[in-house]
């Protein structure tokens, strides 16, 4: 299973690895029609450090979760590698997803019946059959144990997340997101839930990879500090972009 | 891969999955165990009921026709045109009617043959009256005389000859003819070979009337037990008595020469019905029936095979199983119904995984198999186990029984009741593979509706979920 090329629908979203056009949400609460997004327009290039900031109800989670082919927008149409992602089915956007995307939560989602090794191996266990994987299935715990310990959790590896502090278990979360080598990874808030310490420690680790593996990095946060650190700063009011731009020329 | 991998590790993550495998276990387990021992029943009782009847018989209804006309009593004439049959292996007459006995010597009251049973030491008897050559054509009356007596020693001493003297008989005066008793009666009445016996009946033809008048009227004779027989049926060995036909006929004043003529098939299952009907009409054509029809279904009663007189009890048997296969079959449905409701559980508990498998890229169809594989290892463990274990108990359900019996100091296989001398159990390799399928569907369909739940649940209700 995997995307097959389509031409690409907009020629302004060609060079972009990820974007968004006219992104509009609404929810139906009752008889009353609550409108989240207003036409919310996004572009990421290869490689580019953006983070995404707004205050809360901004409707930042909802566009990030758009982004990420979780949830469907009311109109608007999301291009990832210049296809258009909604329009495929069901089972080719979770290859896109499987494949294109990684995902870092704020609070880390491991599966608590499988160790370290093994929540990290979890997108190959997805994207291979059993056959295909079984025949891979020394290489890839290789690879997954090489990562980790590079994430310095060599003696962490057949550790259950609840054996895990949260920095352990959020670089475990980073491993997994980043196991398939996808173009693009969304973080929502990956520090959030972390002391600043070990935040930092996480941050950091997130952002070598970034830069090491030239990766569209995506990253939604509270902390101006963090975002001070991003190429590109995207900011969110009331379901629209407020401010898109390189911030740090400004100090 | 995640599907079978993760399926197994939830299983043995949660301890209330090992719940819904015990129960198809047992459910597997005993459906197995008790559909094989009532499968053996049925094939034993079949074969018990089977050996004292014959295939065919043709009991001709003697009483005078609406017409005034009647039936020509001739069992030369019966036997002759069944045996023109070329699918009949042999036919045979028989005379039955019954009679009183008591073991002479003690025959004080006999003047109160018809007083209260409690108080006189007679009892009630059939009475047989065969042909040696003949019976053994069409009835396992040659292997119940063989048979060894469950106790002593009162064979026959001949089983050709079975109504010869009884060895060592050589009383003063006139010899008394020979009958063979049912062993449960001998025993009983701890009646042995040479053993001297009366028996009274009222012959044909004499109505109680006559006999309150006068006494006289039944006929009473002694007899010697020239030995014993031993079928499988109960009722047969306690309350059967077999004679010469000729001498029975004698006794009974040469009043009637036979009451039904038994015949064997050479392949009863395939042509059994066809000869049934076949006989029936010629016998009629012949005017050895009365053509007695039955009120209820308008068949001729005259001409039955075994089936036709045991149906009751044969369909009684196989109505049993059939119950008990339903009953039990509740029990793999109440196993199923368990898992559907640990599964629904489980969708509710794991909504974050559902959630973070979705960011991951499984499909709703590969969430919705990952449940249905939990239910396909319950399943696959519980009927495995329960094919194995109901397996291995009917097959060893003898030692088992007499393990059982010996600990707890209760029979309870009792050997006398059913004349089996081990319990039954036939493993039907088919109705085995049935109910594990089964087991399987079921717990499947029943698994569906949550797996289902959890395939369509949105990722994002999963994720915040938190």
């Amino acid at each position: 299973m995997s995307s097959t090329p389509r031409p690409a629908p907009a020629p302004a979203t060609a060079t972009h690895v990820l974007s968004a056009r006219a992104i509009t949400k609404s929810f139906t609460i009752g008889d009353r029609t609550l409108d989240i997004l207003h036409g919310v327009d996004l572009d990421l290039a290869r490689g580019e450090l953006v983070s995404l900031m707004g205050a809360s109800g901004a409707g930042k989670s909802t566009f990030l979760h758009i982004l990420g082919l979780l949830e469907s927008p009311t109109a608007g149409e999301v291009f990832i590698e210049g296809h258009s992602a909604w329009k495929l089915p069901v089972q080719e956007r979770a290859s896109v997803r499987n494949q294109k995307l990684g995902f870092v939560f704020q609070f880390y989602h491991l599966l608590s019946e499988l160790d370290a090794v093994e929540n990290v191996l979890l997108p190959a266990m997805i994207l291979h059959g059993r056959g295909a994987y079984l025949g891979k299935q020394k290489a890839l715990r290789e690879r997954a144990r090489a990562l980790l310990v590079k994430f310095g959790l060599e003696h962490r590896l057949e550790h259950r997340p609840s054996q895990l502090s949260g920095g352990e278990r959020q670089r475990v979360a980073l491993a997994r997101a980043l196991f398939l080598d996808p173009p693009i990874v969304i973080a929502d808030e990956p520090t959030g839930n972390l002391d600043s310490a070990t935040g930092e420690k996480v941050l950091e680790l997130l952002l070598a990879e970034q830069r090491e593996r030239n990766l569209t990095l995506l990253l939604v946060t509270h902390d101006e500090r963090i975002a001070r650190r991003c190429q590109r700063v995207v900011r969110m009011a009331d379901g629209r972009v407020h401010s898109d731009g390189d911030e740090r020329a400004k100090e | 891969m995640y599907k079978s991998f993760l399926s197994w590790r939830y299983l043995l993550a949660r301890r209330t999955n090992w719940i819904g495998i015990v129960g198809i276990f047992l459910g597997v387990g005993a459906m197995i165990l008790i559909l094989s021992i009532m499968t053996g029943f049925l094939g034993e009782t079949k074969n018990a009921v089977r050996g004292s009847l014959s295939d065919l018989v043709i009991r001709p209804d003697f009483r005078t026709r609406i017409d005034g006309s009647k039936v020509v009593s001739d069992p030369a004439k019966v036997l002759e045109v069944v045996r023109a049959d070329p699918r009949v292996a042999g036919a045979s007459a028989q005379l039955s009617w019954f009679g009183l006995f008591t073991v002479k010597g003690e025959s004080e009251d006999k003047d109160l043959i018809f007083s209260d049973a409690e108080f006189s030491k007679q009892s009630g008897v059939r009475l047989v009256g065969i042909d040696v050559a003949d019976e053994f054509q069409t009835s396992e009356l040659k292997q119940a005389l063989a048979r060894e007596p469950l106790h002593g020693d009162t064979r026959v001493g001949d089983v050709e000859h079975p109504f010869a003297p009884p060895p060592g008989y050589d009383p003063p005066g006139r010899k008394l003819p020979s009958v063979i008793v049912g062993e449960q009666l001998a025993r009983n009445w701890l009646l042995h070979r040479g053993s001297e016996i009366e028996i009274f009946t009222v012959p044909p033809g004499v109505s109680l009337e006559e006999i309150g008048r006068d006494t006289s009227a039944a006929s009473n004779k002694a007899f010697v037990v020239a030995g014993t027989f031993r079928t499988q049926e109960n009722e047969m060995d306690l309350g059967t008595i077999y004679f010469e036909r000729n001498e029975l006929s004698k006794f009974l004043g040469r009043k009637l020469d036979f009451t039904q003529v038994l015949v064997r098939c050479k392949d009863f299952d395939r042509d059994g019905t066809a000869v049934r009907d076949e006989v029936a009409q010629k016998l009629l054509a012949a005017d050895l029936l009365r053509g007695t029809r039955s009120m209820r279904t308008g068949q001729l009663t005259e001409v039955n095979t075994w089936e036709d007189q045991k149906g009751t009890l044969l369909g009684a048997i196989e109505n049993e199983r059939v119950l008990m296969a339903i009953m039990l079959s509740l029990v793999v449905l109440v196993a199923a119904f368990t898992i559907f409701a640990i599964l629904s559980m489980m969708v509710t508990e794991k909504r974050r995984d559902i959630g973070i498998l979705c960011a991951l890229g499984a499909t709703p169809g590969g969430i919705q198999a990952l449940f249905l594989f939990i239910a396909f290892w319950d399943a696959l463990l519980g009927a495995t186990a329960g094919a194995i274990a109901g397996t291995w108990l009917a097959l060893k359900i003898d030692p088992i029984e007499q393990w059982l019996s010996k600990s707890i100091g209760v029979q309870i296989f009792n050997r006398d009741v059913y004349l089996f001398d081990h319990i039954p159990a036939i493993v039907d390799p088919r109705a085995v593979a049935i109910i594990v399928l089964g087991a399987f569907v079921c717990t499947l369909l029943f698994a569906f509706v949550p797996a289902w739940r959890a395939g369509r649940m949105h990722p994002l209700d999963a994720l915040r979920h938190e």
